[in-house]
């Protein structure tokens, strides 16, 4: 049990580490073999959930893969059809596991020694209350974009309390039916989130990578969502927005755009760099590249007083608001940022002023308010 | 003892009250008819119904030896009946006069569809009741053998229109016992093993109720979400935590919180010497879960604890770690949830049990607070307050509190019908238990005017 843990296995594993390269090496299998056999005859037929647990996390730990005792975790649990190690039942933390389960949990971790993100070795992940498809390369969403979806659904949920704020409209009987536009889609998280809640509202979701468009279809008809979106293969900087437009101007734009600064990409862990589309990443030199792109799209698409929800760097809310100032053609500006989960400045909130707002246009008099 | 006898007693009393309610019309709130008088007693009755009288579980086995008979033969039931009669005529004219503001209307309107299905169901209770006498009498009538046929006909009718008329009495019953405010929250169920005189029994009868718990709530069809489970050898359970989330859920398990004994011979881990009957305990703990409203928590006072997040964190960064603890700085209590993979929810299920641990700290604190849940159900830890026997050499559960028996252990821990009939038994006598002091409260305050 405790074999790989002694130190000539790890310097072995250590060694095997250094000249492994990405792909399935030939090498490094025939020397796992042994010890995978070893497991076999220690536990001869009978393994429970924690030994096993214990067991991967030992061979992960000595092959310096990260989250070694989470990885280890979510595997069996997701074999023995739980979602984390705390929810299994206490039937099946003692119950053996079958041959074919022991076999499954090998396969998978196989996969996780080789640095591929846990989301993708279980083809599944959570956000929110969704249950979602991860397939390489499609972005994985992060735990911090979960509050991206809640300042959406707080902005609606105000929006619908009070017609008021569309006094130019005079139709305050048509606002639940909202139509929302998220670019750079990936697995569809942030669509499908907002979808679920918001049950009068449409999405457009659009991404430039034919993987991120199928996938979101696929999680989308998974959810049985599929009937208030509209997916599209559509490039941000393709210059042309028609299409964006069936159901005609939107209410709300969402976005988390690729925002890593270039200079930063190369310090991204190995999970990243060799699984990750590195597009939905890489924002360029001042990680604005894509950000840029959306706020000169925003106000062609957004009806008058819309908003626009973008995730970014912390460096880039000040970024951001020098550039909408300095560009005041756009009628944009920023009216709140918000924080993280780690306290971090994380997320814009801009709003479009309504056209021949000539206030607006020299850009002082724009509202700038920091919110905690 | 059958679990509708008190209805049925019930049933008898008020039966008396229908035939000579006229000369006994309480003069207390009816002469008073002032607008404003009438509204202020009226509103303050509102309150008093939703506040629950104090119920003591101890009084039980003293209360059920009594007869029910004198319980009910003070009139209090009686006069109560009454007053709700003329009490509903009373709101109706106020309605119709309506000259009142918005809250008073609301409150009324809320009192009149209250009053006035209890005062339809009293209504068709009299009406079955003359049918009956109809029916006694035609059967006096016949005699003769070739009408013996007609004759089992009008007793079968006469069954059907009496079963019809105990549903009616249990509905009013169950319209006036007052509600405990806490009756359609969520709950959180804690189990922990106890003391033993031998071997892990009380571990693995932790572990059975525990999961009796489980199988009841999927019976009623409620969510059973497990936040802990602190499992200990051999199969046994030490300590487990649930969310169980459904319709009325504190209602139905309120009782079941106390100390539940457990009588059996130990199946292994021991020498023969300890082959003997043991016994031990485990208590369990009902709280109802507070709601956003019930109970506030000031974000600043709160520290979330996460996985470190390395440097710049969002798209830098992808762990798997959405563990979430959560410390509240002032009192130092803190919470963990691992139990989903989103960190959100992980910190929206930690917030809420932060939250009831709080709640539960300043009901604790509340002196004035004449009933405390949890002192009730954990008592002393003392094996004498214990509420249920389980008794494995008998196959026999007892419940104290109640003095009833249930046969086949198995099925009962199988936490489905056997359950559900103690708890609903258990259910009755709490409610009557609650009817006699509400109406008893109500008496005294008349009584000091």
């Amino acid at each position: 049990m405790r074999l790989l843990i002694n130190s000539s296995c790890r310097q072995l594993l250590g060694l095997l580490n250094c000249c492994e390269g990405k792909g399935v090496s030939s090498a490094k299998w025939s020397v796992l073999n042994p010890h995978l056999l070893l497991l076999r005859q220690n536990f001869s037929a009978k393994v429970t959930a924690a030994e096993l647990v214990r067991y991967w996390r030992g061979v992960f730990e000595a092959n310096k893969i990260p989250e070694a005792q989470e990885s280890s975790e979510y595997i069996v649990s997701y074999v023995l059809g739980a979602k984390t190690f705390h929810s299994l039942s206490a039937g099946s933390l003692f119950t053996p596991l079958t041959a074919e389960q022991q076999q499954q949990v090998r396969q998978l971790s196989a996969k996780r020694l080789q640095r591929m993100p846990v989301q993708y070795v279980l083809g599944e992940w959570d956000f929110g209350e969704l249950t979602l498809k991860m397939r390489p390369p499609v972005f994985i969403p992060r735990p911090e974009t979960e509050d991206l979806v809640s300042l959406v659904l707080q902005e609606e949920s105000q929006r619908s309390v009070s017609p008021l704020l569309n006094v130019g409209h005079r139709c305050s009987t048509a606002v639940p039916h909202s139509v929302i536009l998220e670019i750079g889609c990936g697995s569809g998280a942030i669509a499908l989130s907002l979808l679920s809640k918001l049950p009068e509202s449409q999405v457009i979701a659009v991404d430039k990578k034919e993987a991120a468009v199928n996938l979101t279809r696929e999680n989308a008809e998974r959810l049985q969502l599929q009937d208030r979106i509209r997916i599209l293969h559509y490039d941000v900087s393709s210059g042309s927005w028609d299409k964006l437009l069936p159901w005609g101007p939107v209410d709300t734009i969402v976005s988390n755009p690729p925002y890593v600064f270039h200079g930063d990409m190369s310090h991204l862990a190995e999970e990243i760099l060799s699984y990750e589309d590195l597009d939905a990443l890489d924002g360029g030199n001042d990680g604005m590249r894509v950000i840029k792109k959306i706020l000169a799209l925003a106000p062609c698409v957004l009806k008058d007083n819309g908003s626009v929800f973008l995730e970014v760097d912390p460096r880039h809310t000040e970024m951001v608001e020098n550039w909408l100032r300095s560009h005041p053609d756009l009628s944009l500006s920023v009216t709140a940022t918000h924080k993280d989960f780690f306290g971090k400045l994380r997320f814009l909130h801009i709003q479009k002023h309504k056209a021949g707002d000539s206030s607006c246009k020299n850009g002082f008099a724009c509202p700038n308010m920091h919110l905690p | 003892m059958k679990p509708f006898q008190g209805i049925r007693l019930f049933q008898h009393l008020l039966a008396d009250c229908l035939h000579c309610c006229r000369p006994h019309r309480s003069p207390s709130l009816v002469k008073r008819v002032g607008h404003m008088t009438a509204l202020s007693s009226l509103r303050y009755k509102y309150l008093l119904s939703t506040v629950k009288p104090a119920l003591s579980f101890n009084d039980w086995p003293r209360r059920y030896h009594q007869d029910f008979r004198a319980l009910w033969g003070h009139e209090t039931v009686r006069k109560y009946l009454e007053t709700l009669k003329e009490e509903f005529q009373q709101v109706n004219q106020l309605l119709i006069s309506g000259s009142m503001n918005e809250y008073d209307r609301s409150i009324l309107s809320r009192r009149h569809t209250h009053l006035s299905t209890l005062v339809a169901t009293l209504q068709e209770i009299k009406e079955a009741k003359r049918e009956v006498q109809e029916l006694e009498a035609m059967c006096a009538d016949l005699d003769s053998k070739d009408e013996q046929q007609l004759l089992e006909l009008a007793l079968e009718e006469k069954e059907i229109i009496n079963q019809k008329i105990n549903t009616f009495w249990k509905k009013i019953f169950h319209s006036i016992v007052p509600w405990d405010k806490h009756d359609e929250s969520n709950v959180i169920l804690e189990v922990t093993t106890g003391r033993t005189t031998g071997g892990d029994i009380c571990q693995q009868f932790t572990r059975e109720v525990f999961e009796m718990y489980q199988n009841y709530a999927a019976y009623k069809r409620w969510t059973f979400e497990i936040l802990n489970y602190t499992p200990n050898g051999y199969g046994g359970l030490h300590h487990a935590t649930a969310y169980i989330l459904g319709d009325c859920v504190y209602r139905y398990l309120k009782y079941e919180g106390g100390i539940h004994r457990v009588q059996r011979i130990p199946e292994f881990g021991l020498s023969s010497r300890m082959q003997r009957i043991h016994s031990g305990t485990m208590s369990v703990i009902v709280l109802p879960l507070p709601g956003e409203t019930d109970f506030k928590v000031h974000p600043k006072d709160l520290q979330i604890d996460t996985f470190k997040a390395k440097g710049a964190g969002g798209q830098h960064v992808n762990s798997t770690d959405s563990a979430v603890r959560i410390t509240h700085i002032p009192s130092g209590l803190a919470v963990e949830c691992q139990q989903k993979r989103s960190q959100k929810l992980n910190k929206e299920i930690a917030l809420q049990t932060l939250r009831t641990k709080l709640y539960q700290q300043v009901m604790e604190k509340d002196l004035s607070q004449m009933e405390n849940a949890r002192k009730l159900q954990l008592g002393t830890r003392d094996q004498s307050e214990r509420i249920r026997t389980y008794n494995f050499c008998q196959d026999r559960v007892t419940d104290h509190r109640i003095s009833y028996d249930v046969r086949n252990i198995k099925e009962f821990l199988c936490g489905q019908g056997e359950l559900d009939k103690l708890i609903n038994m258990l259910l009755e006598f709490a409610d009557m238990e609650a009817l006699i002091q509400h109406l008893e409260n109500i008496n005294s305050l008349e009584k000091e005017r």
